[in-house]
């Protein structure tokens, strides 16, 4: 595999074109879904110490709901669509509101509902991602079913550390934010969208990024 | 005395006397393993990551890996005064947070991994592993205290145990 620490600039610039496109589609889905304007936030190619990927992204011992899907392939990945607990159940009244025209107050949203509905949203949001990155790279992908937890920030992100851990001390990730604005009350719902290439991954990515 | 409270991030590794308490933050498929000799008075724990570091260790932290950490632990162990024959395990973690049903991938399972790897290790040093609470889906918070040399471990949704 390609020595993560020895990229250039141009290099993790042509990786963050990548999480561009993903992201554009991935807030072009989400929006259809919620009926909202959707902001996203610019991607960024980030080189993270895998002893502090829980702290790179926030307070480990937050809650935090997150779906993860893999992308086999031609680039093989793994991508999590992750929010913190109050943005899941917010998001969870929103869809309902939206989709059915009825109102559950947060507080009274089973956790199994938030659960489905999540993986539901993170699905969509995460294929969205990848089927936008495979056509601008040229591959075929096939994703697997999401895998939905609701757990602390810290023991989730323990599968990052288990993908780049085997191979050296740095994780390279793609992160960026989506956000849907305009709720009612000024209220906001967030969400963070990681991309984890595979390691053995990352130069086919470079190939066809056409910067190695 | 008042006991210090000490917490250990990923792949850290400390032994140290009594009174103490140790700590781990949110394991997922990551490994907490706490030894201890009550007559010694001395106490480690390791957060151990991955299984193993299939010979190849450069700059990596000697707690990262099951094969790498369980040796160091039990050394710094005697270091400290503490009787190999006294020595007692206890383990916590190994979750496999996120299930893809048919799909199958080594980091995946790393959890059950890491639990196999942990007790062969300690079986080869003939350290008596006494409690474990692993598996499952669920990540835990655990803290070892030197007063009762009793492990706690918290579970979202299921609340405190000791072990």
């Amino acid at each position: 595999m390609s020595d993560i620490a020895s990229f250039n600039e141009r290099q993790l610039d042509a990786i963050k074109e990548v999480g561009n496109i993903g992201t554009g589609n991935a807030a072009t889905a989400l929006s259809g879904l919620l009926s909202r304007m959707i902001h996203m936030d610019v991607p960024e190619t980030e080189l993270v110490s895998i002893y502090e990927l829980a702290e790179h992204y926030g307070d480990p011992m937050q809650i935090v709901g997150a779906v993860f899907v893999r992308s086999l392939g031609g680039f093989q990945c793994s991508l999590i669509f992750i929010q913190n607990e109050e943005d899941a159940k917010l998001m969870v009244e929103l869809l309902l509101k939206q989709q059915f025209g009825t109102f559950i107050p947060v507080d009274e949203i089973p956790q199994e509902m938030t659960d489905s509905a999540l993986t539901e949203v993170g699905n969509i949001v995460l294929s969205s991602f990848l089927n936008a990155i495979n056509i601008l790279l040229g591959t075929r992908h096939q994703i697997s079913v999401p895998g939905v937890a609701h757990d602390m920030l810290s023991s989730i992100l323990d599968v990052v550390a288990s993908i780049y851990g085997q191979m050296g001390e740095t994780a390279l990730l793609v992160n960026t934010e989506l956000s849907a604005e305009g709720l009612e009350d000024g209220r906001k719902i967030s969400g963070h969208i990681i991309l984890i290439p595979d390691p053995d991954s990352l130069e086919l990515l470079l190939r066809k990024l056409k910067v190695l | 005395m008042a006991e210090n409270t000490i917490v250990l991030g990923m792949a850290d590794l400390m032994v140290i006397r009594a009174p103490v308490k140790l700590v781990t933050l949110g394991l997922g498929s990551c490994i907490g393993l706490v030894v201890y000799d009550s007559t010694a008075r001395v106490a480690g724990m390791a957060h151990i990551m991955l299984p193993s570091s299939r010979g190849l260790m450069g700059s990596e932290k000697i707690g990262k890996f099951a094969d790498t950490a369980v040796p160091a632990l039990i050394d710094a162990m005697e270091k400290q005064g503490a009787v190999k024959s006294r020595i007692k395990a206890k383990i916590a973690g190994g979750a496999q947070m996120f299930a893809l049903p048919g799909m199958s991938a080594d980091f995946l399972t790393v959890g059950a991994k890491n639990v196999s790897e942990t007790k062969k290790r300690l079986a080869l040093l003939r350290i008596a592993l006494i409690a474990s609470d692993t598996g499952g889906n669920k990540g835990r918070t655990i803290e070892f205290s030197t007063s009762n040399w009793m492990l706690k471990v918290k579970t979202l949704g299921k609340g405190v145990s000791e072990i």
